[in-house]
């Protein structure tokens, strides 16, 4: 249904996007994975027709959108990483806007204002100013305005930033049902690893400009089908002990997570002994140690070297 | 456009207060400055020197205190330089058989009016002394007055270089010059709600709609021209009715180049909408662009006072010169159409420029 071939973005000499190719079927939800700066926004700023590319090319069904992008634009609903709402408005007026300026009047703007409230259910509060509403209800209403027309296809750039946990579940199960129960394609971006694992069919993994890595989840973690994760929670931090581990060639890598260290090793490699007697010589406390099998997380990581949210 | 525009208004509805308040500040400068009685307005203090006699101050005081545009009031040089000095009055008058001076402790833009109304005066009564002199006619005075009354011609004075003699009228200086001052605000303001647009993603939202772009872009720029042509009309229809301000009788003529002035003043604002992309950086700009062309484009005084050939030089480019010239060019001078032209057409030129650059500038700048 749609895909790119290429796509090539330079900023003032610097190139942000170099080479992103990738395709999404219909009823299909792909995950653009990658931490901060890694080119997602403009990737999708190309995909939504906003951004020209400097090369490539974006076809829609086969047909390029790029000196025609109307066809896109019919199709397509994005959700904007900014808040994109006239905050002085109710959520009321906000959508009415959107949907008059898809030419929506009379019944047919009032029952798709209260389907895309009952979307993002906020139909009590529709007459509120969209500025006292909490981070979370404001991210809905931003997902509804881009509700407002039946998209096709819709893009998420990061849709659930900063928001409360409650909302944000909220949030992943409306576009989980958007793409399960009405077909509608899904390009979401993001960079908690969670959501994507939770949304997503496929996944391309970006980083530097580069799609880096892609296919389905599970063909993803089959890159490290050989090897299994670790987790030891530990008291506190432990620098030497860390510096240690990081030493060992038998563990491929070793990184630091909120409550402890991960390890990623050869699978069947028996290095838990060593880890054991380094923890004895720093007097290191360990709480649990969990033998995992591979996620997207540490798959990224393996690519990248680095965190998503580094 | 039709949604934009209206949006724009259902926006101002909700956040009226920025725009009300450069309206209300409007009506108060002009109706403080101009509207007040001049018999209210403390006198001028003045005192003389050895060339003129006690009577003879007496009648020069009586002279300058026959009009009602400034009141004069006699004391001596001691009281008069003390009053100055401690700061009681901004200004007084030094009176001389053939001259005056003006003297004052700190510089005041009210010193170019009564510098323009003593020059006048001056020039009156040097005339008539000339006159009485050459002619040894004694009630000359008396006779060009009753002339005056019933004139055998009409004539109007041109100067060498063709423009007519400076005539200054108080009321239409402010109402003009402060209405044209603070609608500035009122629509680059307006204007700064495209800055914001395209900041915080709305923008993005309405390309991606069916709206093409040309379509968004006058739906802004016909609410930020309705909302600073309605404040100047209004304005104006309040002094003329209410105040009773001659403005008058071609009120269609003076819409007309209001609407004229209202266009240069959205393009300009869109010229500085390219150049700055902020709209905290914005909120800095644009107060330093309206007091320097009002101060440059004759909006606080007459232009016609201003001989520093650089500052003469700037206002050729600014719109606000080419407003007010027109809008006193109906009121005051009571120009013709094909006189008014001129002006008009320059506000014209530059609303094109301005708005072509702004435009594109814009279209260039990431957000």
């Amino acid at each position: 249904m749609l895909e790119t071939e290429e796509l090539k973005k330079v900023f003032k000499g610097k190139t942000a996007v170099e080479g992103a190719s990738l395709y999404i079927d219909k009823g299909e939800s792909v995950g653009l994975l990658g931490p901060n700066g890694a080119g997602k926004s403009t990737t999708i700023s190309m995909i939504s027709t906003l951004l020209k590319p400097t090369a490539g090319d974006v076809r829609l069904n086969g047909k390029s959108v790029i000196k025609n992008p109307a066809e896109m634009r019919k199709v397509l609903g994005v959700v904007p990483q900014e808040i994109a709402l006239y905050a002085e408005l109710s959520a009321y007026e906000n959508l009415k806007f959107f949907g008059r300026i898809y030419g929506l009047s009379g019944k047919q703007l009032e029952t798709a204002i209260q389907q895309a409230l009952a979307l993002v259910g906020l139909k009590e509060r529709q007459k509120e100013i969209v500025k006292t509403y909490s981070g979370g209800m404001k991210r809905r209403i931003n997902i509804a305005a881009a509700m407002m027309h039946e998209p096709e296809v819709i893009i998420m750039d990061e849709p659930t930033v900063g928001i409360d946990p409650q909302s944000r579940s909220h949030i992943l199960e409306m576009v989980r049902k958007l793409n399960k129960e009405k077909g509608l394609t899904v390009l979401y971006t993001s960079h908690y690893m969670e959501e994507v694992e939770r949304l997503c069919d496929r996944v391309y993994i970006m980083d530097h400009g580069k799609i880096i890595a892609s296919g389905t989840k599970d063909e993803l973690k089959s890159i490290l089908s050989s090897e299994e994760t670790v987790l030891i929670e530990l008291d506190r931090p432990y620098p030497e002990f860390f510096k240690e581990l990081q030493s060992l060639d038998t563990i491929k890598q070793a990184s630091e997570t909120e409550k402890g260290i991960k390890l990623i090793l050869p699978k069947g490699s028996r290095v838990l002994g060593q880890v054991f007697q380094a923890s004895e010589r720093h007097q290191v406390q360990i709480i649990n140690v969990n033998v995992q099998t591979p996620s997207l997380e540490d798959v990224f990581l393996h690519l990248t070297g680095r965190k998503l949210r580094d | 456009m039709k949604s934009v525009f209206l949006l724009q208004w259902q926006r101002f509805r909700r956040t009226p207060v920025m725009i009300l308040s450069f309206f209300i500040l409007t009506i108060v400068f002009v109706a403080a400055l101009a509207g007040n009685n001049p018999a209210e307005r403390p006198a001028f203090l003045a005192y003389t020197d050895d060339s003129l006699s006690p009577e003879e101050a007496e009648d020069w005081v009586a002279s300058l205190n026959s009009e009602e545009e400034f009141q004069f009031q006699l004391e001596s040089e001691t009281e008069v330089r003390e009053a100055v000095s401690a700061g009681d009055r901004s200004l007084a008058v030094r009176l001389m058989a053939d001259d005056y001076r003006i003297v004052m402790a700190a510089d005041d833009m009210s010193r170019f009016v009564l510098e323009a109304f003593l020059n006048r005066k001056y020039r009156e009564e040097l005339r008539f002394q000339q006159i009485e002199e050459e002619t040894a006619a004694s009630d000359i005075r008396a006779q060009t007055v009753a002339e005056l009354e019933e004139p055998v011609l009409g004539i109007s004075t041109v100067t060498l270089n063709e423009t007519e003699e400076f005539v200054y009228d108080n009321q239409l200086q402010l109402l003009f010059g402060m209405t044209l001052f603070f609608s500035i605000y009122t629509i680059m303001f307006s204007l700064m709600k495209i800055v914001e647009e395209k900041r915080y993603g709305t923008w993005d939202r309405l390309i991606l709609s069916p709206v093409a772009k040309w379509q968004i872009y006058m739906g802004h720029l016909a609410y930020s021209f309705t909302v600073g042509y309605a404040q100047i009309v209004l304005i104006f229809v309040l002094f003329k009715y209410v105040f009773n301000f001659d403005v008058g009788d071609r009120f269609g003529l003076i819409l007309l180049i209001i609407a004229c002035y209202t266009f240069a003043i959205v393009a300009l604002g869109m010229l500085v909408m390219g150049l700055v992309s902020r709209p905290q950086q914005l909120q800095a700009v644009v107060p330093i662009i309206a007091t320097g062309m009002a101060m440059i484009g004759g909006a606080f005084w007459p232009i016609e006072l201003v001989s520093n050939n650089i500052l003469l030089t700037i206002s050729k480019i600014l719109p606000m010169t080419y407003g007010l010239e027109a809008l006193k060019g109906v009121a005051v001078y009571n120009r013709s159409w094909q006189e008014l032209s001129e002006p008009v057409s320059i506000l014209l030129l530059i609303g094109v420029v301005c708005m072509g650059i702004g435009i594109n500038l814009m279209e260039r700048r990431s957000y």
